[in-house]
């Protein structure tokens, strides 16, 4: 397991340095954690792509988690279906694999198109930003499924979210698992790390097809 | 029976004709899933012996295991089983005698499969015009795949992702080589994980079945969700150890291999007549690092990331999907006499593309190169290739006629045993297969339990199928389950592959068992073999190996010992059971086994 001790972070975000210039894409985390976390740090969680290998332990993690299951009257994890995970490692050839999940983008694109009124008491929309942990969450009773704001993730960030098949309302927004996000735990490659961001990381609210273009010039000169 | 989703999608390509067969519960318990499980249906589906491979009736099986799809760490493997149309007996009882074929790749289009709602395929028939199979869950077409048709396989991976708009869809396919039926054809997943071995590609494009494109979101139910959650969580936690082997793995691959094995003298180098490479620093670790790896990549739910990618620079300047890796290093490089790096990518590359066995094809130009020098052979049978030991341009060269079945290649495409056969003159000696199956990038001499892998493989010559019977029958398993070989020293004890079957099932499986399904699986393959006219007869290694002294390494002078051999062979067949005078199960072995029904 990848501990989040101080060492481990000090390593990784000595990696991040070394592979400066493209090598090292990040993923993003908006500011707006800022007023809300208690010691003043953001945290979110953070991808190197030098490191992810590609092996999806991340959605089997994420989805067990989030898909928990009552067997014999006790809540358990599931057992990990990916089509199910809020994280999504997408493989592209030549070899580059992306993982990504929410941004929780500081403009927020998916909220912002939400289309439902302020409720003047709680003041959210149908899509709103969650207090505790910054995330983006769907008021299903207020939501009407009308995509847009998949839509938007889609063409101003990261696409992850993707509406429900059956109600069309929205999927797939990390729930950074109650703050001990399962796919840092599991990552067998120490590849995504929960840790402290700074607002100059490159590649933010990116999409994994711009993020691969990348990622295929510098290893493979755009072959 | 949980664990399983009980279904096999069985499609008839020459009537497409699709239906979800329910397999019994019986055929599960006994053969597993996965190579097992594929054997059966290979058994109950073949109409009778002597089945033509390349015929409409010759069933293709894609077969996950059990443990497929589900994030047990590195058990993303899935068999391809069919009738082999590589091998041959030194008598034929049919015309088309032939042995199964089974052939192993990683990757997640057989978690895939799973996650749609299989625990297997079932490809029968052939197809009017080329085809591509889709399946997103419930939903099964046959496509037209016209436009593909042609297409190397790299390029295929691309265009066809982009066709199918989204990426979320995994397939496996051929390239030129399967299409244009070439015997030792391969099956391509993920552009570069391969189901080299045993023809299968080829079986797939006498189908005219160029791909199969598949997409799922459920996955089968357990039958103990907490043991299987703790089991889960053992594992990762063993995995997440940064022990020496889990290095070895991440660090080099199977690559490591290269320079291990040249060392201690087991290598294939100059068609097997040497154990050691002198060229073997050029292609090894450390080299390919400098030059060409930029990055590891992993099966679904592996912590080992064998495979290594990258770009070679220069003359050969190629993508290099997974290369070198051990056989194909090997195979290409050493066995050759190959030492340049980028060519050896470029070779590996082109063979991929093509879609065709690396460890056949590099054995096939290796008799080659060694019959030109010998002057067995002119430039003239060659197409005019000047094919010398170390030439990359004309293995190059070879390659393309192979994959395309132009002059020289057509002849080269049959493997070692028919050419040896055309050419005559005593390159019988050194041509180096079993069953007209040709070896891998292991060398014989002074490892007498690489001898034994070897001819008694019941897909002819094997690298992959054990030394001796409890190797051999453990093998079996993994491949029923869908476990990775690599992965083999994490399962022990408390994390021994039965428990996370008992988990799954809800059976429990006892150490006794497990290895009698192993046994079980061996020896249905062996029986189907032996009623195509397979005997002790054709249990036998290239003869170089009984003559041909290595003049350098380790193993300087090692032959194999004719009569220490034989004996070893005997104690073989009374070890398992078998008459050591044919090679035949014994009635009483059968039954034993619970394959009553092939006495």
């Amino acid at each position: 397991m990848n501990l989040s001790t101080e060492q481990s972070r000090r390593n990784f975000l000595r990696t991040l340095a070394i592979g400066a210039g493209g090598m090292a894409v990040l993923g993003s985390y908006g500011f707006i954690f800022q007023e809300e976390s208690a010691n003043g740090e953001i945290k979110a969680i953070v991808v190197d792509f030098t490191k992810c290998a590609g092996c999806r332990t991340c959605e089997t993690a994420c989805s067990a988690y989030n898909h928990q299951v009552e067997i014999d009257g006790q809540l358990m994890k599931g057992l990990g279906n990916p089509d199910l995970s809020n994280i999504k490692v997408w493989h592209y050839n030549p070899d580059v694999d992306i993982p990504v999940t929410c941004f929780l983008c500081e403009d927020a694109p998916c909220i912002e198109a939400c289309p439902i009124a302020i409720d003047p008491v709680t003041g959210r929309k149908a899509l709103y930003r969650d207090e505790t942990f910054s995330t983006i969450k769907c008021d299903l009773d207020r939501c009407i499924g009308c995509g847009k704001c998949s839509k938007a993730c889609h063409e101003k960030s990261g696409g992850v979210i993707f509406p429900n098949k059956e109600t069309g309302k929205p999927e797939r927004m990390c729930t950074l698992c109650d703050g001990d996000p399962q796919c840092v735990k599991y990552c067998p490659y120490g590849a995504l790390q929960y840790l402290t961001i700074t607002p100059d990381m490159p590649l933010r609210n990116t999409s994994p097809d711009k993020i691969a273009e990348k990622m295929i010039e510098q290893y493979y000169q755009g072959y | 029976m949980k664990g399983y989703n009980g279904i096999i999608l069985e499609i008839d390509l020459t009537s497409e004709t699709i239906n979800k067969k329910q397999i019994p519960e019986e055929d599960l318990l006994n053969y597993i899933g996965g190579r097992g499980l594929g054997m059966k249906l290979l058994y109950d589906y073949l109409p009778e012996a002597g089945v033509d491979p390349l015929s409409p009736e010759n069933p293709l099986l894609i077969m996950p295991g059990p443990f497929s799809g589900f994030p047990i760490p590195s058990s993303s493997r899935t068999c391809v089983v069919t009738k082999s149309p590589k091998t041959f007996p030194l008598s034929k009882k049919y015309e088309h005698s032939s042995t199964v074929s089974y052939s192993n790749m990683g990757g997640f289009v057989g978690p895939e499969i799973r996650f749609a709602g299989y625990d297997g395929l079932l490809i029968t028939g052939k197809a009017k015009k080329p085809v591509y199979i889709f399946i997103e869950d419930d939903v099964v077409e046959i496509r037209n795949a016209s436009r593909y048709w042609g297409m190397g396989t790299d390029k295929f991976d691309k265009y066809f992702i982009e066709d199918l708009r989204d990426r979320k869809f995994e397939s496996f396919y051929i390239g030129p080589a399967g299409e244009n039926l070439v015997p030792y054809a391969s099956v391509i997943n993920t552009a570069a994980r391969a189901a080299g071995r045993g023809g299968v590609g080829c079986v797939m494009g006498s189908k005219n079945l160029k791909a199969v494109a598949v997409k799922g979101t459920g996955m089968p139910t357990v039958a103990n969700h907490k043991d299987y959650l703790d089991l889960l969580e053992k594992a990762r936690v063993s995995f997440s150890e940064d022990t020496d082997n889990r290095k070895f793995w991440r660090d080099e691959g199977t690559t490591g291999a290269l320079k291990y094995s040249s060392d201690r003298g087991s290598q294939a180098v100059k068609n097997y007549s040497e154990g050691t490479f002198e060229g073997i620093e050029n292609l090894a670790t450390e080299s390919a690092r400098k030059k060409i790896w930029k990055r590891d990549f992993a099966c679904f739910s592996c912590a080992l990331s064998c495979t290594k990618s990258g770009y070679a620079k220069g003359a050969y300047g190629t993508m290099v999907h997974d290369a070198p890796e051990y056989e194909t290093g090997t195979m290409l490089g050493a066995n050759l006499m190959i030492d340049s790096l980028e060519g050896l990518a470029k070779l590996i590359f082109v063979a991929d593309d093509y879609g065709m066995d690396i460890i056949s094809a590099g054995n096939t130009i290796g008799f080659l190169m060694e019959c030109y020098e010998k002057q067995l052979i002119d430039k003239d049978f060659l197409d005019g290739i000047d094919l010398q030991w170390g030439s990359v341009d004309a293995s190059l060269q070879m390659l393309h006629k192979i994959g395309k079945m132009e002059g020289v290649g057509k002849l080269a495409a049959q493997g070692v045993k028919p050419l040896a056969g055309k050419i005559g003159k005593g390159s019988e000696n050194f041509a180096i297969h079993v069953k007209g199956h040709e070896l891998a990038a292991w060398n014989v001499p002074a490892y007498e339990k690489t001898g034994i892998s070897y001819t008694t493989a019941n897909r002819g010559a094997c690298h992959l199928n054990g030394g001796d019977i409890s190797e051999q029958d453990g093998i079996a398993i993994m491949d029923s389950l869908g476990a990775c070989a690599f992965a083999e020293g994490w399962y022990k004890d408390e994390l021994h592959y039965r428990h996370f079957l008992s988990a799954l099932t809800g059976l429990e499986w006892s150490e006794k068992e497990f290895d009698k399904a192993g046994e079980r699986i061996f020896n249905l393959e062996k029986m189907m073999n032996y009623r195509e006219g397979f005997d002790r007869n054709d249990d036998i290694l290239p003869e170089r190996f009984y003559t041909n002294k290595f003049t350098m390494g380790p193993k300087e002078g090692a032959v194999v010992d004719r009569e220490e051999f034989k004996n070893k062979m005997d104690e073989y067949y009374e070890a398992r059971g078998w008459n050591k005078e044919t090679s035949r199960p014994t009635d009483e072995k059968l039954e034993e086994l619970g394959l009553g029904f092939l006495t």
